[in-house]
């Protein structure tokens, strides 16, 4: 037993000084938990601020309500006018309120219409303008709209129960059913029976009267009638796989790079950057080549990665390959400079891979590799927009859905490129002052 | 043809050369010979370039040899002391990718990668990856790897750490050889066996100094004997250490005593007085001096302390 628990010391000693393996053990779940709890789990971390383009075309006291109340909510930025051309503030029409979704400066747009909410309405009408770059944000947003509705007006969903029952059984026995339920409810919860049927008006029109033939199995269906249109990448195929294959490139891009970048380590610890420097070659030579070769690599992998993606799920990676070729070159550019600045501030290898694993994890996390990044807690979101992930992803959408021309994109290709050239010079200064060479 | 001028390196916590001034001629096999840590490897990578010192210069065939002077070391060949090789690839690959960084045209490289295989019996195994190659077969590899472009001067740093004696003396052979086709050699060892048996001059090092220079003879003279005696530990030599005592220096070794001559020590008088005290000869051996002697002298140590 002695010769056992001296053993077992032995390990935990042995661990201790793998400061990479604790980092792994410890470092890295606690982070992804945090976010990932933060996401799905049970804290109150819904998104907020989420911004969204809104017209409200409609008289009604509910449409007034229902803009009031999403302006006032947490969860939702209300924009309701556009700078023009020539710098003037006008309010959103339908078209230019489309035109700002596909520019990508809302994740969508929300229009109450002329006939959003009628006396004779079964269900509440809301148009939705959507970008489906980020599929999932849409489900979300559109998850927060009926909670926030259901939750801030239940008048409206009242009434329009009441309205359906009138439809769907007939004047006489519809009034009849909500008479009763009104009845019941006031005994159960005490609430004046008045106050219950304030909102029906009972003067359907003869349309709405005859609509019988609707299925009574959709009674409580459709309280909420959300009218989608998708504005932007129509013709394309596949709108979850764009980012399931850029998150996933990216992290593995990331992963690649910086394996490569902390093969250094290896080449010093076995004398092969001595015999290299025994040549005439120079220290700035083997990090040129270093860098250039992984760009190149990773150029190639994401090429790679995007092209199966095209063929397992129909990316569209053709139509715009122009301007995603320049993507991938930054991206590659910024990733490799991540992988060189590893290596530039880490003692050995296991330190770098270390050290680089939790990070390309967290970027991956915070970046939106994995799912959009509005979920995240909002000083998360901050954070992520620090990230290589972040633009990289931002740029492969843009190109992939919006179809985004290179002047759009040259943004994230600016950024990207930006980050390459100050990661690469503190590297550099890094490999100066280290003793790697 | 290598002028080595009051070099000193410092380093953080220690001062690896300490004013270090060596002349090395042309088609010399040179040797520096000292313990671990004596700044042997430092010497060479401030020969190769590796790194710039902090007080004065190298010159290699009137080149100033630099962090930053790239053309000199297309004259200079480094067998690094570990075997800095790609372990995952081919005998030949390897040499491919260290040849092409001299900017050896492809056809010449291929000439010339073949050719280096052959001088060091590797030609057949070419396309093995090193990773399946014996130790003696990677030195051997090693030392191949330094010489695709056919350097002035080859610098050896310990080239034959964990070789078996087989490997060792065809290593050997093969550097003589290289040395008799004309090149300069410097060789760094601590074993001083190597050292006695390749060099033609030698510097010996320690703690960053040069504490003696010259030819093997040159250097031995330095010793104030010229041969030990090795008397063995047996019953007949037991009672006489008094008696030994009388000729020189007796250091009590684990297996037998060590007699250190005065000078002025005559060899006849010490038989004589074995004879006198019936103590038969086979218990005596005459050694020549050697340059482990010579190190315990200098510096009151031993080589492999």
């Amino acid at each position: 037993m002695k010769t056992v628990l001296s053993l077992i010391k032995r390990d935990y000693i042995l661990y201790w000084h793998d400061k990479p393996a604790v980092s792994l053990t410890f470092l890295v779940p606690i982070v992804l938990i945090y976010l990932f709890g933060s996401i799905f789990g049970g804290s109150n971390n819904t998104p907020t601020g989420i911004k969204l383009a809104f017209i409200n075309n409609s008289d009604s006291k509910i449409a007034k309500k229902l803009e009031s109340v999403l302006d006032t909510t947490k969860a939702f930025r209300l924009v309701k006018n556009y700078t023009d051309d020539k710098g003037n503030t006008v309010a959103f029409d339908t078209n230019s309120v489309k035109d700002y979704v596909k520019k990508g400066n809302a994740i969508a747009a929300l229009v109450l219409p002329k006939d959003a909410f009628t006396d004779t309405s079964t269900s509440f009408r809301i148009k939705f303008y959507y970008d489906p770059k980020n599929e999932m944000e849409m489900q979300v947003v559109e998850g927060l709209l009926q909670q926030t509705i259901m939750s801030q007006m239940p008048n409206v969903f009242m009434a329009s129960m009441q309205h359906k029952a009138e439809t769907y059984l007939g004047m006489d026995k519809g009034m009849s059913f909500n008479r009763k339920i009104a009845s019941l409810v006031s005994e159960y919860y005490g609430i004046d029976t008045a106050k219950i049927l304030k909102w029906t008006t009972y003067n359907f029109s003869d349309s709405a009267m005859s609509d019988t033939s609707k299925s009574k199995a959709n009674f409580f269906s459709d309280l909420l009638q959300l009218d989608k249109e998708q504005v932007v990448g129509k013709e394309i195929n596949n709108p979850n796989a764009t980012r399931s294959v850029g998150g996933w490139a990216m992290m593995f891009l990331l992963f690649a790079l910086t394996g490569s970048s902390t093969s250094l380590f290896d080449d010093n610890k076995s004398g092969v950057i001595l015999r290299i420097l025994s040549a005439p070659v120079s220290r700035v030579h083997i990090l040129w080549s270093k860098y250039l070769y992984n760009i190149s690599l990773g150029c190639i992998q994401l090429a790679v990665l995007f092209l199966a993606g095209s063929v397992f799920f129909g990316v569209d990676i053709f139509s715009n390959v122009f301007n995603l070729i320049l993507i991938i070159i930054a991206a590659a550019a910024a990733s490799t400079a991540f992988g060189m600045l590893l290596a530039s501030i880490s003692k050995t290898a296991a330190q770098a891979n270390g050290l680089g694993t939790f990070l390309i994890l967290t970027m991956s996390a915070v970046g939106g590799a994995w799912f959009p990044t509005f979920i995240l807690p909002p000083f998360v979101q901050v954070f992520s927009k620090f990230t290589i992930v972040y633009w990289s992803m931002e740029g492969f959408l843009d190109v992939l859905w919006r179809g985004a021309n290179t002047a759009e994109i040259l943004p994230y290709v600016g950024i990207l490129l930006g980050i390459a050239a100050v990661v690469n010079v503190f590297s550099v200064w890094r490999f100066k002052k280290g003793n790697l060479f | 043809m290598i002028e080595i001028k009051s070099i000193t390196k410092r380093f953080p916590s220690i001062t690896a050369l300490d004013n270090v001034s060596l002349h090395i001629k042309e088609k010399e096999f040179f040797g520096l010979l000292g313990p671990n840590g004596a700044g042997k490897s430092t010497l060479m990578n401030l020969l190769i370039g590796y790194l710039d010192a902090d007080e004065g210069e190298i010159f290699v065939d009137k080149e100033k040899v630099t962090r930053s002077s790239l053309n000199v070391r297309k004259k200079i060949g480094l067998v690094p002391q570990s075997i800095a090789l790609y372990d995952d690839v081919s005998a030949y690959e390897n040499l491919q990718i260290f040849g092409s960084l001299y900017g050896i045209k492809k056809n010449l490289l291929r000439a010339v990668i073949a050719e280096n295989l052959n001088r060091v019996q590797l030609y057949e195994r070419r396309k093995e990856i090193v990773k399946n190659f014996s130790g003696g077969m990677k030195r051997r590899l090693n030392i191949a790897a330094s010489l695709l472009h056919n350097p002035k001067v080859l610098l050896c740093d310990e080239p034959t750490v964990g070789v078996d004696p087989q490997s060792r003396n065809a290593i050997f052979d093969y550097l003589l050889k290289l040395n008799e086709e004309g090149k300069t050699i410097i060789y760094t060892t601590h074993y001083m066996e190597e050292a006695e048996r390749l060099c033609s001059r030698l510097a010996i090092i320690d703690f960053g100094k040069i504490i003696s220079a010259g030819s093997v003879s040159e250097l031995l003279k330095l010793l104030p004997y010229e041969q030990t005696i090795l008397i063995s530990k047996n019953k007949a030599t037991a009672g006489k250490l008094d008696l030994f005592k009388l000729f020189g220096t007796l250091i009590n070794e684990q297996e037998n005593y060590e007699l250190k001559p005065d000078s002025g020590i005559k060899l006849s008088g010490f038989f004589k007085a074995l004879e006198d005290n019936n103590i038969d000869y086979g218990s005596i051996d005459i050694n020549r001096p050697t340059l482990e002697a010579l190190f315990l002298h200098l510096t009151g140590r031993r080589l492999r302390d």
